[in-house]
């Protein structure tokens, strides 16, 4: 009984003090720009938000960030996730010669420091008319969220017992309708998690965002969002956190979402 | 050879069940199969070898060049060797390292405790949410955040002073190692949540029955967590370390943001002196040179570390 109680006090504990600055970031963007003194609030003096929010949305344009950076978070990290799951059922369930090399090939890309890419992809996608379109941001995404993706379902795929495709292959099933019917639905909270997790860094990703574009239609909200705090004099750090906020919102839902989905599912395994 | 570990583990897996070939020509079914591989593998290699492996390659091929962005000239090696005599880029990997043990002791460590505390407990949920929000917050967000914690006149030193702890006011930011570690704290707080996730998926696959069992048999509390929970999770653990060794090896954003390395070069990761090399100083050379260091590095470290985990897998099998 005193051990589930120190548990408790432990974990209450550990989410106070994760949440205050959570509780810090809501408030000073609730803080209207003109009574901003320097230094942070504790506590709600009124309801500046929509103000700051609003201010957000005119001197940058927030609204064609925030639909652009959906595009290729939901689209990137769906199309990732899709080709992470092909390669690594290749990888781990087919006959392929030297699977480790060729894994070691594609986790390689998790490991090379982003900083490496920056200048040799700007010049490349000059030449090729890449720059500064959403086809070509697409496929930068796509490129740098395939290693973990790829890294995520490959150890899981290494845990689905051998003799299911074992027995599938008796029967006589191709490799396709293999994958789609067995490896994939066993994979799916894999899958998930590696989606999530995917999204959430195209999401958040500043770097390619500021480098490889440059138009309104084209930067992802985190870049407009940077020129937003370039802008610092003149809007003020509330307006920034109010925009970043807004920003946050649908990432924070997705791991809401998920972790109910993600309890359910405990359930149903207990 | 040694690359070739879980190369050699996957084909001896594979290999018993190669399909059977309907049709008798054993060279028709054999491109066959390879067609199939190659269509699963066909993108992921090539978009991984198009966008990222060809342009480190350019990046690395520059490292031998005295390339100011303009005029570029071949130095060989010697781009190399003055930066293993340059003392900034020795603080910069003693930085480097400190956060690789940092982000090692605190994120990783904290969110396996969460993960197995909070996943059977009522408000375990609540504690979960609290955890996981920070990881979901945009990094500028995060850095405007702890600008405001961090300052000399911020929340942390306005709340020691408040509570009559004026003396533990610090300057976080303002010297070294303080504030690398300060930083390490500001990661944990938005990281944690990362590994917590994953951590929770591992437990999910472990068995109820395997947990009943070993209550039965009277384990409890730690004995428990060390014995039984602990070794069922390697498989995302070597994930979640793996993920952690390679991240905080690339260390760049919050450093960045926070302290743009500074005072100085004084916080400066490896990433960070790479970055300030190429773009604020135009030495491209310079900064290609500690960008294949750095990921010389990278891959040193997780290689030696998956290789083991490949290696205790085998021998957990027996």
């Amino acid at each position: 009984m005193t051990g589930r109680t120190a548990r408790g006090v432990l974990v209450a504990l550990v989410s106070v003090l994760w949440l205050v600055p959570t509780w810090l970031v809501v408030v000073n963007a609730f803080t209207p720009a003109k009574e901003y003194t320097g230094s942070p609030r504790w506590w709600f003096s009124s309801p500046g938000l929509f103000a700051n929010i609003r201010t957000a949305f005119e001197s940058a344009d927030v609204g064609r960030g925030l639909l652009n950076t959906l595009i290729y978070a939901v689209i990137g990290g769906a199309v990732a996730v899709t080709i992470a799951a092909l390669a690594s059922f290749a990888v781990t369930v087919m006959p392929v010669r030297r699977p480790g090399l060729w894994f070691w090939f594609i986790f390689i890309g998790t490991v090379l420091p982003l900083q490496t890419f920056l200048s040799p992809l700007f010049s490349g996608y000059a030449t090729t008319d890449l720059y500064d379109t959403q086809y070509g941001m697409l496929l930068i995404y796509v490129a740098l969220t395939i290693p973990f993706a790829f890294f995520v379902n490959r150890n899981f795929m290494l845990t689905v017992p051998r003799e299911i495709s074992e027995a599938a292959q008796l029967d006589g099933v191709n490799w396709l309708s293999m994958f789609l019917r067995i490896h994939l639905p066993l994979a799916r909270n894999a899958l998930l998690a590696a989606f999530i997790f995917q999204f959430t860094w195209i999401w958040n990703d500043l770097l390619f965002g500021i480098t490889l574009s440059l138009s309104p239609n084209v930067r992802p909200v985190t870049a407009t969002l940077a020129d937003l705090n370039g802008n610092y004099a003149t809007v003020g750090p509330p307006v920034v956190l109010a925009g970043a906020l807004i920003a946050s919102v649908p990432t924070v839902v997705l791991f809401f979402v998920f972790q109910r989905f993600f309890v359910n599912s405990l359930r149903l395994t207990a | 050879m040694d690359v070739l570990t879980t190369a050699d583990e996957a084909a001896s897996r594979t290999g018993p069940y190669r399909p059977e070939p309907l049709v008798p020509d054993p060279r028709s079914a054999r491109f066959r199969a390879a067609a199939w591989v190659g269509a699963f593998l066909a993108p992921a290699v090539a978009l991984v070898l198009l966008l990222l492996v060809v342009p480190f390659l350019i990046t690395a091929w520059r490292s031998l060049f005295d390339d100011n962005g303009i005029t570029a000239r071949f130095v060989g090696l010697s781009n190399y060797t003055a930066l293993f005599t340059d003392p900034d880029f020795g603080r910069s990997l003693l930085n480097t390292v400190l956060w690789v043990v940092g982000t090692l002791v605190l994120p990783v460590l904290l969110g396996l405790l969460l993960a197995v505390l909070t996943h059977s407990m009522r408000w375990g949920a609540v504690a979960r949410t609290a955890v996981v929000i920070p990881y979901a917050l945009s990094g500028s967000a995060t850095a405007l955040l702890w600008t405001y914690l961090l300052r000399s006149d911020g929340a942390v030193n306005q709340t020691l002073g408040a509570v009559g702890l004026g003396g533990w006011q610090q300057e976080w930011l303002l010297h070294w190692p303080l504030n690398t570690l300060v930083m390490i704290v500001a990661t944990t707080w938005q990281a944690t949540g990362a590994s917590l996730i994953l951590f929770l998926i591992g437990l999910q696959t472990i068995p109820t029955d395997t947990i009943e069992a070993a209550r039965i048999d009277g384990a409890q509390g730690l004995q428990l967590f060390l014995r039984v929970i602990v070794p069922q999770l390697r498989p995302m653990t070597v994930v979640v370390v793996g993920m952690s060794i390679v991240n905080s090896l690339k260390t760049f954003d919050i450093v960045w943001l926070l302290t743009q390395g500074g005072p100085g070069t004084a916080s400066e990761t490896l990433a960070l002196t790479m970055y300030r090399q190429t773009f604020t100083l135009n030495r491209y050379g310079y900064g290609a040179a500690v960008s294949v260091v750095l990921t010389v590095v990278v891959i040193a470290a997780s290689w030696l570390y998956l290789r083991q985990q490949v290696r205790q897998r085998s021998g957990d099998a027996v």
